[in-house]
């Protein structure tokens, strides 16, 4: 299945949105299964199963999870691959 | 599906028996579900926006990563609609059927699995609330999408353990 690349999205982003700490968000939705969650945590951040766990149900009780912090295209990359495992995620800056 | 296994069949491929004519016909509905990616209501579930604010960002991506989202759901899609023609009678249990696939066809199943289920859902408004309920009338289309999704849903957690194994 998903096997993807980078993909620079827009190419008029400001040096300031590269460097501001960009957030990769997944949401809650009641039909993904937990093991499926858990197993594409691992695949694509190449989390442990522990942490991906951990993660996955803190998607599950709080709605939403915070699951990983950096420059923006590599978020973007991540947010490309979560959406090709068919999860809810999306980007925001880092308050 | 007491008789449900996924295992091994050679080295390269996978062999899902023990299907009974329930999970049989769930399988078989999948290019119908499936057709149905891109209905009013289905489609930002499946092709989502990847901010929640930044138009033009959320513009490119629909421009150019949505369609290529697309070609690799309809491309699992098909690949395990191709693996479904080759169902046959499970040798070991009478009125039971089962399919053999090659091993890198793992991720298209899930891949397509999943969409399934969530197509489903969205049609049919499925919330937290419908998917506790476990008595279902099968002659209600709600109900019978609910259903499908439990089903594909216990066959789906087959392949990601196998997937996770």
């Amino acid at each position: 299945m998903p096997q993807t690349g980078t993909v620079l999205v827009s190419d008029t982003k400001s040096k300031e949105d590269l460097d501001i700490p960009w957030n990769v968000i997944v949401l809650n939705d009641p039909i993904n299964l937990m093991s499926y969650v858990t197993m594409v945590f691992q695949r694509v951040f190449g989390y442990p199963r522990h942490k991906a766990e951990t993660l996955m149900l803190e998607v599950h009780h709080k709605g939403r999870s915070l699951v990983w912090s950096g420059g923006r295209e590599q978020a973007e990359h991540y947010v490309h691959q979560l959406h090709s495992y068919q999860l809810l995620a999306h980007l925001e800056k880092s308050e | 599906m007491k008789h449900l296994r996924l295992q091994s069949d050679g080295p390269q491929r996978l062999r899902l028996s023990g299907l009974d004519p329930v999970l049989l016909d769930c399988l078989q509905s999948l290019p119908e579900i499936l057709n149905q990616r891109d209905a009013p209501g289905v489609r930002h579930r499946l092709f989502p926006n990847p901010t929640t604010g930044e138009t033009e960002t959320n513009q490119d991506w629909q421009r150019l990563i949505t369609p290529e989202l697309h070609h690799l759901f309809a491309a699992a899609g098909e690949t395990v609609g191709r693996d479904c023609v080759t169902v046959v009678p499970d040798p070991q249990h009478k009125n039971h059927f089962q399919v053999t696939f090659a091993a890198d066809h793992l991720n298209a199943w899930m891949c397509a699995l999943n969409q399934a289920r969530l197509i489903l859902a969205e049609l049919f408004t499925i919330t937290d609330a419908d998917m506790a309920h476990t008595d279902f009338d099968l002659d209600q289309p709600k109900d019978l999408a609910l259903f499908r999704i439990h089903i594909l849903g216990y066959l789906l957690q087959l392949l990601v353990e196998q997937a996770s194994s």
